[in-house]
């Protein structure tokens, strides 16, 4: 694995202009995700939390600031591959099979698939789906899908790696569980990790630091450090420490 | 009687059989207009009498059909692509695709046979008759992707080229699988229409025309079932690929992109001007590229010259605006009346679902008859007063406007149609509250549909039975060799049928503006 880049979001503002009336979606966000660690970003519904992950992407354009990952604008730290990422819908091709699916970036980056077959069929174990790789997106669960799209992430090697509630749509029980296996996942591979969610338990149970979001303007009010020792485990869900952590979050989430 | 059947039948098939025994013996008796409905075994006894002559016309059919309905659909692919990633060529092409979607086919059968040769006029209307459906259906295939996979594509630094090689190409051939279903029976039929106008020895059409004057029923009602037999056939092995290749591949959720929109702004007016004045270009530069002679091929130019500026053109007129008079208030009357019997039955179905189940396969099965095929035989049925143009023109608004109001009913969410009866209401509230407003926009839909083809059945009844208007004009023209006149009838009924097309979408904007169910075409 080549050395983990770190993420560096300066000033982000951004403004939507609908019918009549404008929504200032950022307003000087600034964040720096240093290279190995893992963020999560937490806010209200509509606070821009999505909107600053798809900046730092380089699918949003800004009104003003400057994203760089390893030092680089995000347009050529994506099409150089250094990036990864996976949306809140798994957004797979229904025609392709998982194994198809998960080498999709490596096409879009103009690599070689065929040298790639050893590492696609590792990530699919990784993930927990040895034995689906001929499966079709629409033979597969809700959980399932959404784990080749976390595969899918990891297969271009990233440095970076961009989450977008990923396991948003997925109940309680199974959330947990694929909180645990990122995590491992995320140890294992050392990657610099954004992880934009809405579940404080999530964010907290994951992360090195919280930065919270607020809406209207969405700006970032406070970060969170997250001193809990890793490995984590499911018990740490229900230890006392872990809560005071989270009601903190929830204090600033609402303006206490 | 039917209680009985129903133990032997599957209830599916009870309506079709019991069509079919009626029509037996109401043949088998001349019972109706002395003789004029054969029996179905009279028409497969000459069927099988005539077999000799069928093979030469059903296969200069379908080679005709087969080479139109593949240009016609590669012609369809290119240009939804183009359309696709250039607003501005789709904006400009608006009123080329208008025109090709409402001209009736039998006002330019007579140019095509005059200004090209053999097989080809065949081909270009076969052609004509597939391109916009699947043109449309390319575009909403290609519109319709899943932006959250789109982003993906563009996450890793993919273009709008990438975007769609890998995400939105493959996701468009359902779409376009269903074009071409929808296409097929179009492409015989046009066919058919150029044999009809455009003599040729073989060919269903023509072999309808030879039979026409012979006063033998069965034989017509033979080729009628053969071509309604083709057409629809086309239509199934289309269904059946679709349903092969698409498999487990369908499903997913999808976050469908909007409809692309045109930026509006100065250019706009500019855009809207090109796309008026497009369609003249192309009929001008068609002319000019095959070298049609002056005498044969007329410029829109040469169209308002004969019209107001050359020493005939009062005359000229006179007898346009009489066929006018003549053509128009039957085919709006005829196209009220057709959507009008289509809106309430497709409504009473909704009370009545086995009905619409037993109902709706007949109703598809004369929609692929093909309407040469059956003007002959309603005119046996009905004589050649206005009633047979009547009816053959809600015939031809009633079928489709049915199937779609039904399909758009039928599309109504579960959970809309029971809230109503959640708190308690009765059918006819619900359907007032929640069926008839949803299926509104349907109607509209249905109108837009059947407006130009309301026209083209008028025109096929007055060409072909009555002896009046516009189709009548066309014919006589034809036979003396009026050039001027021809042209004049084909461009004055293509303008017919898009200003008609263009109403019924007015209207359609300004009620769902206003009901605020405004949809994505």
């Amino acid at each position: 694995m080549t050395a983990p880049a770190g993420i560096v979001l300066s000033g982000l503002t951004k403004t939507f202009h609908g019918r009549g009336k404008s929504v200032t979606a950022l307003r000087d966000v600034s964040l720096i995700c240093p290279p190995g660690s893992f963020t999560a970003l937490i806010g209200p519904s509509g606070c821009g939390k999505s909107t600053v992950l798809r900046a730092s992407l380089g699918l949003e354009p800004l009104d003003a600031g400057k994203v760089e990952i390893g030092g680089q604008a995000p347009e050529r730290a994506t099409a150089a591959g250094i990036t990864g990422v996976a949306f809140q819908d798994a957004g797979l091709l229904p025609w392709r099979s998982v194994t198809r699916n998960i080498a999709l970036p490596l096409e879009v980056l103009g690599r070689d698939v065929g040298p790639a077959a050893g590492r696609i069929r590792d990530l699919i174990a990784l993930v927990g789906l040895t034995g689906y790789g001929d499966a079709l997106p629409g033979e597969l669960s809700g959980g399932m899908r959404q784990r080749v799209a976390i595969a899918r992430a990891l297969v271009s090697e990233p440095r970076v790696l961009f989450l977008d509630e990923p396991f948003g749509a997925l109940d309680q029980i199974l959330r947990r569980q694929m909180n645990i296996e990122l995590q491992r996942i995320w140890a294992e591979t050392g990657v610099t990790t954004l992880l934009v969610t809405h579940g404080i338990d999530e964010a907290v149970f994951l992360a090195d630091r919280v930065a919270v979001m607020q809406a209207e303007p969405g700006r970032i009010v406070d970060v969170v450090d997250i001193d809990l020792p890793r490995p984590r485990e499911t018990a740490l869900f229900s230890a006392p420490h872990f809560h005071e952590l989270c009601d903190r979050i929830a204090g600033v989430l609402h303006g206490a | 009687m039917a209680l009985d059947l129903s133990r032997w039948l599957p209830p599916v098939l009870l309506p079709p059989v019991l069509l079919l025994a009626a029509w037996e013996v109401l043949g088998r008796f001349d019972l109706v207009a002395s003789g004029a409905l054969p029996a179905l075994s009279e028409i497969l006894i000459r069927l099988w009498v005539d077999r000799a002559d069928y093979p030469a016309h059903v296969t200069a059919t379908l080679l005709a059909s087969g080479a139109g309905f593949v240009i016609g659909n590669l012609l369809a692919v290119l240009a939804g692509l183009v359309f696709v990633m250039s607003p501005v060529a789709e904006r400009l092409s608006r009123g080329v695709n208008i025109a090709i979607f409402a001209l009736p086919p039998i006002a330019i059968a007579p140019i095509l046979t005059l200004t090209l040769e053999g097989m080809t006029p065949r081909i270009v209307l076969a052609a004509l008759g597939v391109y916009f459906v699947t043109m449309q259906a390319t575009v909403t295939g290609l519109t319709q992707y899943d932006t959250r996979a789109a982003d993906v594509v563009r996450a890793y630094g993919g273009g709008r080229g990438a975007v769609l090689r890998l995400v939105r190409l493959r996701g468009a051939v359902p779409a376009i699988l269903s074009g071409f279903r929808v296409a097929a029976p179009n492409a015989v039929l046009g066919a058919i229409l150029a044999e009809f106008g455009g003599g040729g020895r073989f060919g269903l059409g023509a072999y309808l025309l030879g039979s026409l004057g012979r006063g033998e029923p069965d034989r017509l009602w033979g080729i009628g079932l053969v071509a309604t037999i083709i057409a629809g056939l086309s239509y199934a092995v289309f269904a059946l690929i679709s349903r092969r290749m698409l498999g487990a591949s369908i499903s997913l959720s999808l976050n469908p992109a909007a409809a692309p929109q045109v930026p509006m702004g100065a250019a706009s007016p500019l855009l809207g001007l090109g796309a008026i004045l497009m369609p003249f270009a192309v009929w001008w530069a068609l002319l000019w590229a095959m070298q049609v002679p002056d005498m044969l091929g007329k410029t829109p130019w040469a169209v308002v010259d004969y019209l107001f500026l050359a020493d005939t053109a009062p005359a000229a007129r006179a007898k346009l605006l009489a066929a006018l008079a003549e053509t128009l208030p039957i085919t709006l009357a005829g196209m009220a009346a057709g959507l009008a019997f289509a809106f309430a039955l497709a409504v009473a179905g909704r009370l009545t679902p086995a009905f619409t189940r037993a109902f709706l396969p007949i109703a598809l099965v004369t929609q692929t008859m093909p309407l040469v095929a059956l003007t002959p035989l309603l005119v046996l049925l009905l004589g050649r007063g206005t009633a047979v143009t009547l009816w053959i023109t809600i015939s031809v608004t009633f079928f489709p406007a049915y199937v779609m109001i039904a399909q758009g009913i039928a599309q109504v969410p579960r959970a809309a149609l029971e809230l109503p009866r959640a708190y308690g209401a009765t059918g006819w509230r619900e359907l007032r509250l929640v069926t008839l407003p949803a299926s509104l926009p349907w109607l509209f839909a249905a109108v837009k549909l059947t407006a130009p083809r309301a026209l083209l059945g008028v025109m096929i009844a007055e060409w072909l039975a009555t002896g009046r208007g516009l189709g009548n004009l066309l014919n006589q023209s034809r036979g003396y060799l009026d050039f001027g006149m021809i042209w004049t009838v084909a461009a004055v009924s293509v303008i017919l049928s898009v200003a008609l097309y263009l109403v019924a979408q007015g209207i359609e904007r300004t009620v769902l503006r206003r009901m605020g169910m405004i949809r994505q075409n």
